[in-house]
């Protein structure tokens, strides 16, 4: 006899439509396919795991809030991503000292060997840098350099015209490359 | 050397060019020591970007989807009435269909016994049929209506009203509910279209 397919058996299309009419397994189901995605779109956004974390939950939250009103024009991925930017500026308003740049580690007092230790001092500065972006131009950036979004994805995602993602691109690049130039120079 | 292509760049290193603007750039990078050098600052920048690794120390994604379960709050279920819409709006082509269906057995009957009517077949049963979908006198009212001056058309018009036009009311009824069956028909494709354009996703 066989036993019905699972949630994970589905496309995303079935489980979008299964979620929209209430049903909770296939909504988790899409928590679990995007959870990666959209927690590192956060993470990168706010600079801080577990605020990262509580955000990209909430997003899930607001996602499902809004599901019935989601038509499928657009990839589900890029309609998420909104909302996880979104979710990411508003945890940052409430919580502001997260983003203190003078909090986030530079090196490890523990660290063994030097590279590693000169590894995690770069990873602490290009994380600084990421976050002393302008938010316009820190979720651009984002979704490009560590997300892959296409221009036009990202222009879905921030509801701007793809011109303006590309000089909110070309800013965010040109600041980093003055911020981090020592870096790039060592690289 | 050809103009150089600086403004282009982010473009071409993140794959967004095409076509003839690709060949452009791409030919004057073979000949351009300055845009090969600003090209491979731009992807310097983004190995130094990716160097940095992602959160740590986060829950399982079994763990996540349960918490984000947990606070999910209880979405009302689509109300009965407009589960009842969305089942009429499915079913409402069947049902012009089947109206359209019903007024052309109408009318090819009343045609039917119209013509026998003519020939004298049926007598009495016929005509009494026929009398509920024609006018008595409809061709005589249209020559009337072609004929009269304007002290006469009030009571033309009358006529008209009285007998439902040179085709009688029921053909006339008839005719109408053909074309606005159509009509509906017709805008409840149209909807269906833009409903599937709005559910189909982009480039599929």
């Amino acid at each position: 006899m066989s036993t019905p397919a699972g949630p994970t058996a589905y496309t995303e299309l079935d489980l979008i439509a299964r979620a929209q009419r209430g049903d909770r397994h296939a909504y988790g189901e899409l928590v679990r396919r995007h959870r990666a995605g959209v927690v590192n779109v956060v993470y990168r956004m706010c600079g801080d795991a577990h605020l990262a974390e509580d955000a990209a939950q909430e997003a899930f939250v607001r996602a499902w809030q809004h599901l019935p009103g989601y038509r499928p024009r657009s990839p589900f991925r890029n309609w998420v991503y909104r909302i996880a930017t979104n979710a990411a500026l508003d945890a940052m308003r409430r919580e502001p000292e997260t983003v203190d740049l003078d909090e986030l580690p530079l090196a490890d007092s523990h660290a063994g060997p030097e590279s590693a230790m000169m590894r995690k001092e770069r990873a602490g500065l290009v994380r600084q840098a990421v976050l002393s972006l302008p938010p316009a131009s820190r979720v651009v950036l984002v979704l490009r350099e560590y997300e892959g979004l296409s221009y036009r994805e990202i222009a879905e995602v921030a509801d701007i015209p793809i011109g303006t993602v590309m000089s909110r691109l070309n800013y965010a690049r040109s600041r980093l490359r003055r911020l981090l130039a020592s870096e790039l120079e060592i690289a | 050397m050809t103009e150089h292509v600086t403004a282009w760049l982010e473009a071409y290193h993140d794959g967004e060019l095409h076509g003839r603007r690709l060949r452009k750039v791409e030919a004057h990078l073979e000949c351009c020591a300055a845009c090969r050098l600003e090209l491979e600052r731009l992807r310097g920048l983004a190995v130094l970007l990716q160097s940095a690794p992602a959160a740590e120390g986060l829950a399982s994604p079994d763990r996540f989807v349960y918490q984000v379960g947990l606070r999910l709050p209880r979405r009302p279920a689509q109300p009965v009435w407009q589960r009842a819409l969305n089942v009429g709006w499915r079913l409402a082509p069947v049902g012009l269909l089947g109206a359209w269906a019903f007024v052309q057995t109408v009318l090819v009957v009343a045609g039917v016994l119209g013509t026998a009517v003519q020939v004298g077949l049926g007598g009495d049963i016929a005509a009494g049929l026929l009398s509920v979908s024609q006018g008595a006198s409809g061709e005589s009212e249209l020559g009337n209506l072609s004929g009269t001056g304007l002290s006469n058309l009030l009571p033309a018009a009358l006529g008209v009203l009285r007998t439902g036009g040179p085709l009688g009311w029921g053909t006339t009824l008839a005719v109408a509910l053909l074309i606005l069956i159509g009509v509906l028909y017709w805008s409840w494709l149209a909807s269906w279209w833009v409903r599937r354009r709005h559910l189909t996703p982009k480039g599929s």
